[in-house]
């Protein structure tokens, strides 16, 4: 998949499975910070990243199964692209 | 000050608190969740263990009325859970001070003994060969009654993998070494940041073991009511969306302590959550923990009001 590709599919997760205004999904970029406690972030809490990582998981076909932590990629929806792409390289 | 609970790693639940979200309400703090006191209670690892625990039930009967507020709460917890009144109660409420200092003695001398020799401790174990059928990640679901820590340890040791263990941010730091141990297969989560529930996938997805309390709401949306001794009461349901989300199973687990002073463990059968079960699961689990509470009233260690916790 495309960045593009991917950052679409993290919009359609937000939208089909956490719920989001299909217009505010739209307007997220790269820059869109995700986690909840930072500044203009999209808010998400843990039950949050539960449904996000099983909508990536499915529609980008990767598997997240790292013993590392996974803050960092999941931080805005540049890294999480970023992430995705390089998990399908390695695939 | 996060209640020492066997608790202060009180495993928590997933939820919407998160740091620099607001803190949610702490009512299950109370004063015992002191250093001096897990200094003091480890400091008498060097007694036997029947002379520990002699000396831990003396105190539990003292400490009991320095502890007004905590006494009143297990009161009128008692009264639900059990219908007892009187002397009978009275007796139940000192049960329950007498049996923390227990647990709380053990939690810091003999649970930090290598697992392999926790098994000495244990008189018997129910339902645990079914751990050898499950293949794959699960969820260890346990609560705050009996020595629940032992219990996590002893999964671990059973399932034969690495086991991670989901506990609250702790307010006071130095508490820390008193509960905590990584090793022997057991890892510590801290419930930090949102994104704890990616390291909780990962573990499963590895096959691993996620450990969890499942009996303390949190004041957050992840909170749900359910009745419990006839009254709703808020639980978490975080780990039963864990579980459907990646289909593994949650495996309720407990610890009690027996009048020999050994522990009987219990792993009743694992639950399963289907696609928008999350709350049937969480019902079948309260289930369980009332059936647990009520064969146990004495070893509930929850000192706040769990049907009304933000008014605690």
């Amino acid at each position: 998949m495309e960045p593009d590709e991917i950052l679409d599919a993290i919009r359609a997760v937000l939208v089909e499975r956490l719920k989001f205004d299909p217009a505010r999904a739209a307007g997220i970029d790269p820059d869109t910070l995700l986690p909840k406690g930072l500044d203009e972030s999209l808010g998400l809490d843990s039950l949050d990243f539960i449904e996000l990582a099983m909508g990536i998981e499915e529609r980008c076909g990767i598997t997240i199964d790292e013993d590392e932590d996974l803050a960092l990629h999941f931080k805005s929806a540049g890294a999480l692209v970023d992430f995705v792409v390089s998990r399908q390289a390695q695939a | 000050m996060t209640e020492p609970s066997l608790a202060s790693s009180a495993l928590a639940s997933l939820s919407r608190l998160e740091p620099g979200a607001g803190r949610a309400p702490r009512w299950y703090a109370h004063g015992y969740n002191r250093a001096e006191l897990y200094r003091l209670a480890a400091a008498t690892s060097w007694l036997s263990r029947p002379l520990r625990l002699r000396l831990a039930r003396a105190v539990g009967r003292a400490a009991r009325r320095l502890f007004p507020a905590e006494q009143a709460v297990v009161r009128s917890t008692l009264e639900v859970t059990t219908g007892a009144a009187g002397a009978r109660l009275d007796a139940l409420v000192a049960g329950v001070f007498r049996d923390f200092a227990t647990c709380f003695s053990d939690l810091v001398t003999t649970n930090r003994q290598p697992p392999a020799r926790l098994a000495a401790h244990v008189s018997d174990a129910r339902g645990t060969e079914q751990l050898g059928a499950l293949e794959g990640g699960m969820i260890s679901l346990t609560a705050h009654v009996g020595n629940w820590e032992m219990a996590g340890r002893l999964l671990a040791l059973r399932a034969a993998r690495p086991t991670h263990v989901v506990v609250a941010e702790e307010e006071v730091r130095n508490l820390e070494r008193w509960v905590r141990r990584d090793g022997d297969g057991v890892r510590f989560v801290p419930r930090t940041a949102p994104t704890v529930s990616l390291r909780l996938i990962a573990a499963l997805r590895r096959g691993e073991v996620v450990a969890v309390q499942g009996d303390r709401a949190l004041g957050t949306r992840g909170d749900t009511l359910v009745p419990f001794f006839g009254r709703p009461a808020p639980f978490p349901r975080g780990p039963f969306v864990l579980a459907r989300a990646l289909g593994v199973p949650l495996v309720p687990a407990f610890c009690m302590l027996g009048s020999d002073d050994r522990y009987v463990v219990t792993m009743p059968e694992p639950l399963t959550v289907a696609a928008g079960g999350e709350e049937d699961a969480l019902r079948r689990w309260v289930g369980l923990l009332e059936d647990i509470v009520r064969r146990h009233p004495t070893q509930w260690f929850n000192f706040f009001d769990v049907w009304n916790p933000a008014r605690g």
